[in-house]
């Protein structure tokens, strides 16, 4: 596996770079350009961009969280947990973007990341899974690790302390112990629990998924999500599957936005209004998706989009 | 020169072993390997000579072992000697394990030697019946078998212990490589009694399984009588034994060392060590003469055929499937396999797709199928499940007995039907919401009711077991497919996407 470029500094660059972390303290304010250096202020906790395409619609809406350099430092390892979990094409839309996971890899070595590492528990056969999404492609030429948690190995048994009804787990032990960790879901329906979320994405970094469906499926989701809050999430909404979920093939929507947040909760919130409630045909409301409710209850987030400063730009 | 050949012999004999080896690794995803990874079994002139017999209709993928037929007839059994990767495992352990000090003293072998002819015609007979057994003594099907289910499981184990000590040295950077999830195959110790028991042979007589036993050498010495590369001594001939002693299959008699038995002869050259160098081997005009021959008497000749017509149709007249003596309704197929009775008629048992399996779904039966069916491939779910885009193993399958179907047509393929068992189903029975099932089903062919509860839409099931393997009731699934005789196919679902 080949890393990324290393990025030679220009004189011209370090002068201004120099000149850059002299002034950044004098003003006090924006510096958009160095990121690693620092980040602009936060205007939002959650963004919402729409109309570009997926490396803009990044850019756009990182930008107002305060860029990818207030969360990922230099020399730091980032561990992003996708949705790899179907031997799906990318046009099903039942698997990441692939333009987008490129763009978000190349986002955190731009940032200063040591190594980024692309981590899930595949459903179907990982090799099938990573071949048809053209994941395992994209996050190699972006210069990231691919890594399928098909081995017993790779996995940590953990006691869920503030979980409800979950009490003991198995969970990807590169994620526990990664400097950042960023969960990029895509909204889908699923016919078990109505949605698949962000909080539902983490359910690809246990080894037993199928033993939450013993327990309770929701409250099970809301209590991994105790485990480790993502430092970042990024909702991959350029396309979203609104049948037939979670393995589709089913009938797609372009929505064409990227969501990025600190609150899982709320961006699960916001991302639930793209479905319409088979019975009411109406959007859901958050509280409609049980594990949403569940997690909300156990303090992971704001479910009230009215409380969090929301923030909706352009890319273009 | 001659001082070389010996050295030559085992290094091909290596390398051809190497080349097995390389190929049963290779045979996996992505499988996109320019030679055939079945090569060995597409060369083997018996497996194409009695699945042709069998099926009664030319297999294409089998013709290239015709031509190693014809280079036989004409240059001899080189085969064995130098290539036959089973040939290459004897003449291993023989030479670690068994001394010649250690060796049973010399016995008169000639009627011993007559066995494997008989074994070849009773496969004649048995072949032309459409029964399969004696594809188990065939020796490339054998050495693959072997190496698959009992070798590269334990293989792998050794793999994933070393995996995390190795992690460790690596400095700084964290690789973090998922071990392999272990391969289980049931019939391994049965397969592994039968090798070991095939290289203990070698302690009466070096290669004893090529000499008295192997059909593809029988087949080969059949042809290669008339071969034109020969053996030739000279009158100088001290009758000084060595040539006698050395030999690995026996060929050359005691009593008369300038003479040799032509078509037993595997052309590894041992005998051009002759101390008064009268041996040579040259292009000779043939002649279907030979010394101290076999005795293929014409009773012996019949007696096997007979024997081996006999035992195919008590085979097939045995009802041995389920322990009830009905048929087994848990044995699926792989997909694209012929119908039941010419596939186990058909099927050599070589484990490749055992083994290019990716979800380790494909087991070899022991006696689920019938003593006819002994070790062909059965898919069993809750091992693994046969993956949607996958069609490696008709693609790997030497003798056609897996059809190789594109991905589209294989997709179709109905193996057998999910049921539901109602009573231990979590939804069904606790009202949780479960609907794993639903989940992973590919073909949309498991729906929930109103209550979340799942039920099968047997026009859509495939039988491939997705369902059943994930199920996450503890023990035997809730969900289990059954076949039901023919596979059949399904009509194509009219595209939903974007619609």
């Amino acid at each position: 596996m080949d890393h990324p470029p290393k990025k030679k500094i220009t004189r011209r660059q370090f002068i201004k770079g120099s000149a850059a972390a002299a002034v950044i303290p004098l003003l006090g304010g924006e510096l958009p350009f160095y990121g690693s250096l620092a980040h602009a202020a936060e205007e939002a906790d959650l963004v919402i961009a729409k109309t570009g395409s997926p490396s803009q619609l990044l850019q756009a809406a990182m930008t107002p969280l305060g860029g990818m350099g207030r969360f990922v430092k230099k020399g730091q390892r980032v561990v992003i947990k996708a949705n790899i979990a179907w031997a799906r094409t990318p046009e099903q839309a039942c698997t990441n973007n692939p333009d987008l996971l490129s763009a978000l890899i190349k986002m955190c070595y731009d940032a200063g990341a040591k190594r980024v590492a692309v981590w899930d528990h595949t459903c179907d056969n990982y090799q099938f899974a990573f071949s048809r999404s053209g994941l395992k492609e994209t996050a190699q030429k972006a210069g990231a690790d691919i890594f399928s948690g098909h081995g017993h190995n790779v996995y940590k048994q953990l006691e869920v302390p503030k979980g409800k009804k979950l009490k003991t787990v198995e969970v990807l032990r590169d994620v526990l112990e990664t400097d950042v960790f960023i969960n990029f879901p895509l909204p889908k329906h699923h016919f078990a629990t109505e949605l698949t979320l962000g909080l539902k994405n983490l359910m690809g970094i246990v080894w037993d998924m199928e033993q939450f469906h013993k327990i309770d499926l929701h409250q099970c989701i809301a209590d991994i999500n105790t485990i480790r809050k993502p430092d970042l999430v990024v909702v991959d909404a350029i396309r979203i599957l609104t049948t037939n979920g979670p393995k589709g093939p089913g009938k797609t929507e372009d929505i064409g936005e990227v969501i990025a947040s600190t609150d899982i909760v709320a961006v699960d919130a916001y991302s639930a209004a793209f479905f319409k409630h088979p019975k009411t045909g109406r959007p859901f409301k958050p509280e409609e998706i049980k594990f949403v409710k569940n997690a909300f209850e156990l303090g992971l987030g704001q479910i009230d989009l009215s409380k969090v400063r929301v923030k909706k730009v352009s890319a273009t | 020169m001659k001082r070389a050949i010996p050295y030559l012999r085992r290094a091909v004999q290596i390398l051809s072993f190497c080349v097995l080896l390389y190929l049963i690794i290779q045979t996996a995803f992505p499988l996109e390997l320019k030679i055939p990874v079945d090569l060995y079994l597409r060369l083997d002139p018996f497996v194409a000579m009695i699945t042709i017999l069998a099926q009664k209709e030319v297999i294409l993928r089998m013709l290239p072992a015709f031509g190693v037929l014809l280079l036989v007839v004409l240059f001899g059994n080189f085969f064995c000697g130098w290539f036959c990767p089973m040939g290459t495992a004897i003449d291993f352990f023989d030479r670690i394990l068994f001394r010649e000090k250690k060796r049973m003293k010399g016995f008169n072998d000639q009627s011993l030697r007559r066995l494997r002819y008989g074994v070849f015609f009773f496969s004649l007979a048995a072949g032309l019946m459409a029964f399969q057994v004696m594809y188990l003594l065939d020796p490339i099907s054998l050495i693959t078998r072997t190496l698959v289910i009992t070798f590269y499981p334990p293989a792998i184990l050794i793999f994933n212990h070393l995996l995390p000590k190795v992690q460790t040295i690596l400095p700084r950077n964290p690789i973090i490589v998922s071990s392999i999830p272990l391969p289980v195959f049931k019939v391994n110790l049965f397969i592994f009694v039968f090798f070991v028991f095939i290289l203990a042979l070698g302690v009466v007589r070096k290669r004893f399984w090529c000499r008295y036993l192997c059909p593809l050498g029988a087949l080969f010495s059949i042809f290669s009588r008339l071969r034109i590369f020969r053996r030739s001594v000279t009158d100088d001939c001290t009758r000084c034994q060595q040539c006698v002693r050395e030999c690995p299959v026996g060929a050359i008699p005691q009593d008369a060392p300038q003479h040799y038995r032509q078509q037993d002869c595997i052309s590894c050259f041992k005998c051009l060590e002759c101390p008064p160098e009268v041996t040579t081997f040259k292009f000779i005009t043939p002649s279907w003469k030979s010394t101290n021959g076999v005795d293929l008497s014409r009773r012996y000749v019949l007696g096997s055929l007979g024997f081996g017509f006999v035992s195919a149709l008590v085979i097939k007249a045995n009802p041995l499937q389920t322990e009830s003596g009905l048929k087994n309704n848990r044995l699926i197929r792989p997909p694209g396999a012929l119908p039941e009775e010419r596939f186990v008629s058909v099927c050599s048992g070589c484990g490749e797709c055992l083994k290019v399996c990716p979800n380790n779904a494909l087991q070899s039966t022991l006696l689920e199928a019938g003593l006819a069916g002994l070790y062909t491939p059965r898919l069993v779910p809750r091992i693994g499940y046969c993956e949607e885009f996958c069609n490696f193993c008709g693609r790997v399958c030497p003798t056609e007995a897996i059809r190789a179907l594109p991905i589209e047509e294989k997709r179709l393929i109905q193996m057998g039907v999910a049921h539901i068992d109602k009573t231990r189903c979590i939804a069904w029975d606790t009202g949780k919401i479960c609907l794993v099932c639903n989940e992973k089903c590919s073909y949309h062919a498991i729906v929930g009711d109103d209550k979340k509860r799942p039920i099968v839409k047997e026009e859509k099931c495939t039988g491939c077991g997705i369902c059943e393997n994930k199920c996450p009731v503890d023990g035997e699934a809730a969900i289990i497919v059954y076949s039901f005789g023919a596979q059949k196919k399904l009509k194509p679902e009219p595209s939903t996407n974007n619609t």
